[in-house]
């Protein structure tokens, strides 16, 4: 099946266009014409066209200026120039700016059928070409993080020289930063890269079914343990344990983990025997910890055992120069993942994407090209197919954690009941007692008038 | 099997042997299964000469064609003996309609001999190709990649003599289901 190309003949006399036209469609190629170069940039705004043959001498732009702000523009579209008055300087000129052919009209049939496999064969190449660029890409960025901050060249820094060390290391960031990316890049560049790189989602499991995925069990251990299985820590085994959301683990399964990262050894649960396991730990958060610590619910110790180097990645608003990079990252990959002519985001719609404020950050910007490249009716993203950013935005609010909440909603219904407990407690819907001991606990005052 | 309705009518444009005629409404009964019909011939109107090329406009020749009453075929095919082109190009053997009515092929160019020698006989075989090849496109068939399929684009005689008379599967089942709609 021969590749059917996406063609413009761009030319001010009609009855060349149409006979181009005809021509073509006899080849089933589709077919679009301009009557002028700002006709045909218009045109390349919306439609990713495979060749353009564009003729030299017409009114307003001449061809040459057209092939130059083409070639600026849209580096892989192809151009063929056309011309009833040829000389050997314009063709020279054109060929140095880019044309991929010259034709002189009227040319003979089989020029022009010569012309079109070699374009054919050309457009082959250009496709192969980007898609070994796109792995070379791959190959060479810093382990799939994608950034030119100066931020981002610090995290980058500081993973090389974290990698080399065994110390646990701890990251934190807002949700969507790409922690898990992070950890990953630390594991390649890491002496254990030949081992498993295993991630857990700490608050995606209940405690039980967290407890029973890391040590593992024996056959028996509990209802439905029919066979015996290894825990990750035991399958990670010279590997990189990541576990993300670290915050989210009970106090118990903190001690157990930090017993088994000062002994290295483990026991199956129903187990008695003694494994010895050896890992690096990677644990990764959005909360804060030392808040946390502060409210009891999270184990001082611990803390200091799974924190030995921290990493601090920045949310995307604090990087607003890498939000162009990334967005054309996620356009290339959603284009080619739908098979969408999309290849272009315009200066607006940059604009607009470099403005927002992303608090979902990477992972939001990532989901709203994928949603605009899905949507797209031309081959530029324009603010138009980001409006839904408009309906969802809102100016970034301090997070706070539910011990915060619960503690400055307490606070303020003491002062509507006068710090009245019995009154408070009646509204809370708690009995005095609790709500004395939660008053101990916040350590709430009531201010001195 | 295709509707005996579907007839095919082969116009002479200007004077035309008779032989010819009749070879070309044969084989496109052979080949095509279609029933062909041979016309009064036609007189082009002077405006679809090109002074200045010395040459026939071919698509202004297809737009003349609309002026005549043939309602009662489906497809029209002309042959003439007039040099044709179309303005991107030197020369045409033959110009059709895409998916339209009307196609037209000269056998200006058919009968010479640029580099091997061949029996002027063989001016039959390649306006008979040429022909097929047009009917070909007025079914909305376009031009296949296959080298041995009568819809392969050839560009010079050689290729035009190397190209057998017949479609490949596909162009020809396509062909069925067009003659048939």
């Amino acid at each position: 099946m021969r590749d059917k190309m996406h063609i413009m003949i761009v030319d001010d006399e009609m009855i060349i266009r149409e006979s181009f036209s005809h021509w073509f469609q006899k080849y089933g190629h589709f077919v679009e014409t301009a009557g002028s170069g700002s006709e045909a940039l218009e045109k390349l705004e919306k439609i990713a066209f495979d060749v353009l043959f564009v003729d030299i001498k017409m009114p307003g732009m001449s061809g040459i200026e057209l092939l130059e702000k083409i070639k600026g523009e849209y580096p892989d579209t192809i151009v063929v120039i056309i011309t009833a008055f040829g000389t050997i300087e314009t063709a020279v000129e054109a060929m140095k700016l880019g044309a991929a052919d010259y034709l002189l009209k009227p040319f003979k049939p089989q020029q022009l059928t010569l012309i079109m496999e070699k374009l054919t064969q050309q457009k082959k190449l250009t496709s192969e070409y980007n898609y070994l660029k796109g792995r070379l890409d791959r190959i060479t960025r810093f382990d799939n993080i994608i950034g030119q901050s100066p931020a981002m060249e610090k995290i980058f820094e500081l993973i090389s020289e974290i990698a080399a060390s065994d110390a646990s290391v701890l990251i934190t960031g807002e949700t969507g930063t790409g922690k898990e990316l992070v950890a990953k890049a630390i594991h390649a560049r890491s002496k254990r890269n030949h081992s498993p790189f295993i991630a857990i989602n700490c608050g995606a499991l209940p405690d039980t079914l967290l407890e029973s995925e890391l040590f593992g069990h024996q056959k028996g251990a509990f209802t439905g343990a029919t066979h015996a299985r290894k825990g990750f820590l035991e399958v990670v085994s010279g590997g990189t344990l990541f576990l993300d959301e670290i915050g989210e683990i009970s106090s118990k399964m903190q001690v157990d983990l930090l017993r088994v990262l000062d002994e290295k050894k483990i026991t199956r649960m129903g187990s008695s025997h003694v494994i010895e396991v050896d890992f690096r730990l990677i644990s990764a958060t959005c909360r804060n910890l030392n808040e946390m610590i502060k409210n009891d619910s999270f184990r001082e110790d611990f803390f200091y055992r799974i924190n030995v180097i921290t990493l601090d990645l920045p949310p995307l608003r604090e990087r607003k120069e890498d939000i162009s990079l990334l967005a054309r990252h996620f356009l290339q990959k959603y284009s080619h993942e739908t098979n969408k002519h999309v290849d272009h985001i315009n200066r607006d719609a940059l604009s607009l994407l470099t403005n927002y404020d992303w608090p979902g950050n990477i992972r939001e910007l990532q989901n709203a090209v994928e949603r605009a490249v899905v949507l797209a009716k031309s081959r530029a993203l324009e603010p138009d197919n980001f409006s839904f950013l408009h309906t969802i935005y809102a100016p970034p609010s301090k997070r706070v954690s539910l011990q915060e909440k619960e503690r400055e909603y307490i606070r303020k219904i003491l002062v509507e009941s006068d710090w009245n407990v019995t009154k408070a407690a009646r509204v809370l819907n708690i009995n005095r007692v609790t709500l004395h001991k939660k008053i101990k606990r916040f350590d709430l005052k009531r201010n001195k008038r | 099997m295709i509707r005996a309705e579907t007839i095919i009518g082969v116009l002479p444009v200007g004077a035309v042997p008779e032989l010819v005629l009749k070879i070309i409404a044969s084989n496109i009964d052979v080949h095509l299964n279609l029933p062909s019909e041979i016309l009064p011939f036609f007189a082009p109107p002077p405006a679809v000469f090109d002074k200045g090329r010395q040459q026939y406009d071919a698509g202004k020749m297809l737009q003349a064609f609309s002026a005549l009453e043939l309602e009662r075929f489906k497809k029209v095919v002309a042959v003439c003996t007039v040099d044709l082109f179309v303005p991107i190009l030197t020369h045409v053997h033959g110009e059709a309609q895409q998916g339209g009515k009307f196609a037209i092929v000269s056998l200006f160019r058919l009968d010479k001999n640029p580099i091997r020698a061949k029996p002027t006989s063989a001016l039959y075989e390649r306006a008979v190709k040429v022909t097929l090849h047009e009917i070909g496109h007025l079914f909305n068939l376009f031009h296949c990649e296959d080298k041995s399929c009568l819809m392969h684009f050839s560009s010079t005689l050689d290729q035009l003599d190397a190209t057998p008379i017949y479609f490949c599967r596909y162009c020809n089942k396509y062909f069925q289901m067009a003659a048939l709609r």
